[in-house]
């Protein structure tokens, strides 16, 4: 439900500009803005608590800091407000509650196992829901790809601008990919071994392909592309 | 007025007139004198030729005069007369030349108000604050792309580019290096062939375009565009700068008072520039002469120390570098401080051109990364000297004692496993005892020769110590030496025993191609067959089985050793590699980490879904070096690496008790290479090019050193609002 097979988005905001979007985010209603708003807080909420869980866990760890004096209120203005910030954090009920369930997770799960544990489900926590991939063409400058990265933290996406003097070609390849024939869109630039793929890790369906680069051509070229009947034009 | 004393003043007035009732009759018949012989009549008209004329002539004159002073039309005269071009620091000529453009032009107005625009091509773009995005309008053209960018100012060494930064010098020769022809690496010649497969390839993916569609002047334009965008910030402080010279107001010069409260002002300013000057007059060229012949005589010792260095004793035999990491340490040490002089000229250089220029900002980093390399490497060494040096006593006692445990008795106590039929194999003990005693000779001796070095030992990490306050690279590279030197009884073991082995394995395979009645033919390359003799096969049999059975022995001896080399090689082999990476990744650190010199690329991103016009906004963001890119020499070091001790190659060798060719250093260290040039820069060369360098000039020769200071507040003229709002 919240995400679909790629499906391809054209946008022409003027005559000279094209954008091909390629995403697995399915067109957006109500109800699935709702369940992803809902997903994202309990993507941060359950982080939040992972990364408390290891805090305590380093804290009653033999490495842990030393057992902070009682709380004066001289020493509270020495603190910086990250500290003052966690204090309150262990302080609130949730704090408490989560102490008690780390000494008690400890005593079954030794934290060599449990470290490892809340890293990965960190990992897990951090990956992006929906792939989107794009390719947008502005006639005169070049085209740049872009495709959105696996993890949350690492960025929104990868772009690549290819000035349209550096642009050789733009073609469609087929490529065996275990037992399926794969089309893709490839970039050939000038002076460099290796071609650019579009939408790289999606890698849509033929006739999504076949759009692009008929959108592509058009919008880069300024002229229409006869039908492709097997045979390049 | 309160109405009593408008009262009061209407009595007054009353009683004035009908006192003084001849004055009024008398004004009466002035009025009738004057009508009568049409004075009245002359004023009017008077009036109404006035009037026409301010209508007529001068309400358009000073609207015409106005247009001319304020409007764009001003700045746009200023731009083709080059007035606002002028008392540039460097050549104006050369913005035109990079920016592709023959003069500057007026595009367009930001926020006029409707009406003013004269030009149906102009650009008029509307910013509102509420709004990220301005709003661009052209009554002539059909659509519109804005890119927006944040301006790179020069100053801080911004620019963008197309392409990232390449760091490592791409026009080095690499067989050139040394100067000597060295052998080709087997590594590098297979890197090279990929090389030109990979070229071959992308030849042919060339052919493969049906449509050849040739660039238009709108694609050629791209790098001009990205000069211009990188040209203004600085232009626009010229213009600026040179603001108030639009228009026809000429400008007025400074009264006595003012001019007294100026000279008030800058009394001090002037005095200390006085000094300065005197200062660079008459001390600073001979400080920049001493210096230069101190510089100089370092590179004269360098240039000895490398000759050493480098000294071959036939062309093919390896040099000091190749063998000792501490050489090879000191040589890119030297080669660095050679370098430094010529970078420095080339940065000094930079000085004399626009900052804008942007062609000598590698350099740039190259220096100040090498040199701040270099201070590191100084800083941890200081830190890591001190250590050792108080510890040395302890570091010898631990050293020895892992060398005498680990060199000394647990090979003797492997030897004698050995010479005893180890794990149930039932070796020959008359060659295994011999094999046995010789090599456990060797190990006593070795041993007494390491104890009359035992007392030395805190002396020599002493010695270490104290050599790393120039950079910690060194007392790992002399570790590194030390260590190999204390393990050569092992090296020459595993040489002595592999050497045996593969004369055997050889004998014995030529014996089996006896023993089937087959010969090797040397001329032609191939196993022939031929006719031995009763004799000749029945001894060649006998020695066959005699040294087949002797095999074992030897096999077992030869493994040994290779095993005890393989921990001591791979040890060594990780010590360098700690000390690459250790030097090395400050390097990169320091190169992508300093704020003025981050790559930019050219991204663009859609910024059209907030804004709902025809046009296209997209905004100009630069794109962050990849993780892999930043290390990819690190990778490619790894890969070599990899390539060289995990191929099948070195497998034969090891089979067959073949010497298996350690990688080379230069191929471990192009890295560190990879920053220098290829030749070093001669002694002449560099005495030419420091003294070529421009002189410092006296500050007061600066006809606007004093300017920029007292009037202009932040570089620009406030108070003269009127042209500032055409140009911005």
């Amino acid at each position: 439900m919240l995400t679909t097979s790629p499906y391809l988005r054209i946008r022409r905001p003027s005559p000279t500009a094209a954008e091909f979007t390629v995403s697995t985010l399915p067109p957006p209603t109500v109800p699935l803005r709702l369940s992803l708003y809902a997903i994202y807080l309990s993507q941060g909420l359950l982080s939040g608590l992972i990364l408390l869980f290891l805090y305590a866990t380093w804290a009653q760890s033999p490495y842990g800091p030393s057992p902070p004096p009682p709380p004066a209120p001289s020493s509270s203005a020495t603190l910086s407000i990250q500290q003052r910030l966690l204090h309150a954090v262990l302080a609130s009920p949730v704090g408490v509650l989560l102490a008690t369930r780390a000494t008690a997770a400890l005593v079954v799960l030794p934290p060599r196992l449990a470290v490892p544990a809340c890293l990965a489900a960190l990992y897990a926590l951090t990956r992006r829901l929906h792939v989107e991939e794009s390719l947008l063409v502005l006639r005169g400058l070049g085209i740049q790809t872009s495709s959105s990265k696996d993890s949350l933290l690492a960025g929104r996406a990868t772009t690549r601008f290819i000035p349209t003097e550096k642009i050789l070609d733009v073609v469609i390849n087929e490529a065996f990919r275990g037992f399926e024939v794969r089309y893709y869109l490839v970039v050939v630039v000038e002076g460099e071994p290796d071609v650019v793929v579009v939408f790289p890790r999606l890698l849509p369906r033929a006739d999504v392909v076949e759009r692009v680069w008929r959108g592509v051509r058009e919008c880069l070229y300024e002229r229409k592309v006869a039908r492709l009947d097997g045979k390049a034009v | 007025m309160h109405p009593f004393s408008v009262l009061t003043l209407a009595i007054f007035v009353a009683g004035y007139i009908t006192a003084r009732w001849d004055l009024v009759t008398r004004l009466y018949e002035l009025a009738l004198f004057a009508w009568d012989n049409g004075v009245i009549s002359r004023i009017a008209l008077g009036c109404a030729f006035w009037s026409v004329t301010f209508l007529f002539l001068f309400i358009p004159v000073r609207h015409i005069a106005l247009s001319e002073a304020e409007l764009p039309r001003g700045v746009e005269n200023a731009l083709k007369t080059g007035i606002l071009l002028r008392n540039a620091r460097n050549p104006v000529a050369r913005i035109f030349e990079l920016c592709g453009q023959a003069s500057m032009h007026v595009l367009g107005l930001t926020n006029a108000t409707l009406g003013t625009l004269f030009d149906p091509s102009w650009v008029q773009a509307i910013t509102h604050p509420a709004k990220s995005l301005p709003r661009v309008t052209c009554t002539k053209a059909s659509s519109i792309q804005t890119i927006l960018f944040d301006r790179p100012n020069p100053r801080r060494m911004q620019y963008i580019s197309l392409n990232p930064i390449a760091l490592s010098l791409s026009d080095k020769n690499q067989t050139s290096y040394g100067g000597s022809p060295e052998p080709e690496v087997e590594d590098e010649k297979q890197e090279q062939k990929n090389k030109r497969n990979a070229n071959h390839l992308v030849e042919k993916i060339k052919q493969h375009s049906v449509i050849r569609h040739l660039p238009s002047s709108k694609d050629k334009a791209l790098a001009k565009i990205v000069n211009q965008i990188n040209w203004a910030w600085e232009l626009e402080h010229l213009l600026q700068k040179n603001v108030s010279l639009i228009g026809p107001r000429p400008k007025r010069t400074l009264s006595v008072s003012e001019r007294v409260v100026e000279h008030a002002t800058t009394m001090r300013d002037t005095a200390v520039l006085w000094v300065w000057d005197m200062i660079i007059i008459y001390v600073f060229p001979v400080v920049r002469r001493a210096f230069i012949i101190t510089l100089l005589a370092h590179r004269l010792i360098a240039e000895a120390l490398l000759l050493v260095l480098e000294w071959r004793l036939r062309p093919t035999s390896p040099a000091l570098k190749d063998i000792s990491a501490t050489a090879q340490q000191v040589e890119i040490r030297l080669l660095q401080f050679c370098y430094w002089p010529m970078q420095y000229v080339k940065l000094r250089l930079r000085k004399n051109d626009w900052d804008s220029v942007t062609t000598s900002h590698p350099d740039y980093i190259r220096f100040y990364n090498s040199l701040w390399l270099v201070a590191n490497d100084v800083i941890i060494g200081i830190a890591l000297g001190t250590y050792i040096i108080e510890n040395a006593e302890w570091a010898a006692d631990m050293i020895n004692m892992l060398l005498d445990k680990y060199t000394i008795t647990a090979l003797q106590s492997s030897i004698s496993w050995l010479m005893g039929w180890p794990a149930g194999l039932k070796l020959n003990s008359e060659l295994a005892l011999f094999l046995g005693d010789l090599f456990l000779w060797v190990i006593d001796y070795w041993s007494s020769c390491a104890q009359t070095l035992e007392p030395l030992l805190p002396q020599i990490i002493w010695f270490i110590g104290f050599s790393s306050f120039a950079g910690a690279s060194m007392p790992i590279a002399l570790l590194s030496d030390l260590l190999s030197a204390l393990t050569l009884h092992i090296y020459s073991f595993y040489l002595a025993s592999a050497r045996i082995f593969h004369w055997q394995l050889t004998i014995l395979l030529s014996l089996f191609q006896l023993f089937r009645g087959k010969k090797y033919n040397v001329l032609r390359n191939r196993v022939d067959s031929c006719d031995y003799d009763l004799d000749q096969l029945l001894v060649g049999t006998i020695l066959f089985t005699l040294l087949f059975f002797l095999l074992p022995t030897v096999i077992v001896f030869y493994l040994n050793f290779a095993l005890a080399l393989g921990g001591i090689r791979f040890e060594l082999r990780d010590t360098h590699n700690r000390h690459n990476f250790n030097s090395t990744s400050i390097s990169s650190s320091s190169s992508f980490s300093l704020s003025p010199t981050s790559l930019i690329h050219l991204k663009v991103m859609q910024g059209a879904a907030v804004y709902r016009y025809r046009s296209v906004a997209n905004m100009m963001q630069p794109v962050p070096l990849e993780f892999s890119a930043m290390f990819h020499q690190y990778f490619q070091m790894g890969n070599r690496l990899r390539k060289h001790y995990l191929s099948p190659g070195v497998l034969f060798c090891l089979v067959t008790g073949r010497f298996v060719p350690p990688i080379h250093r230069k191929n471990l260290y192009s890295l560190q290479y990879s920053m220098l040039p290829g030749r070093r820069a001669g002694i002449m060369e560099i005495w030419e090019a420091l003294n070529s360098l421009p002189a410092k000039k006296p500050m007061g020769l600066h006809p606007y050193a004093l300017a920029t200071n007292a009037p202009m507040l932040n570089g620009r003229r406030q108070m003269n609002g009127r042209a500032t709002r055409g140009l911005r």
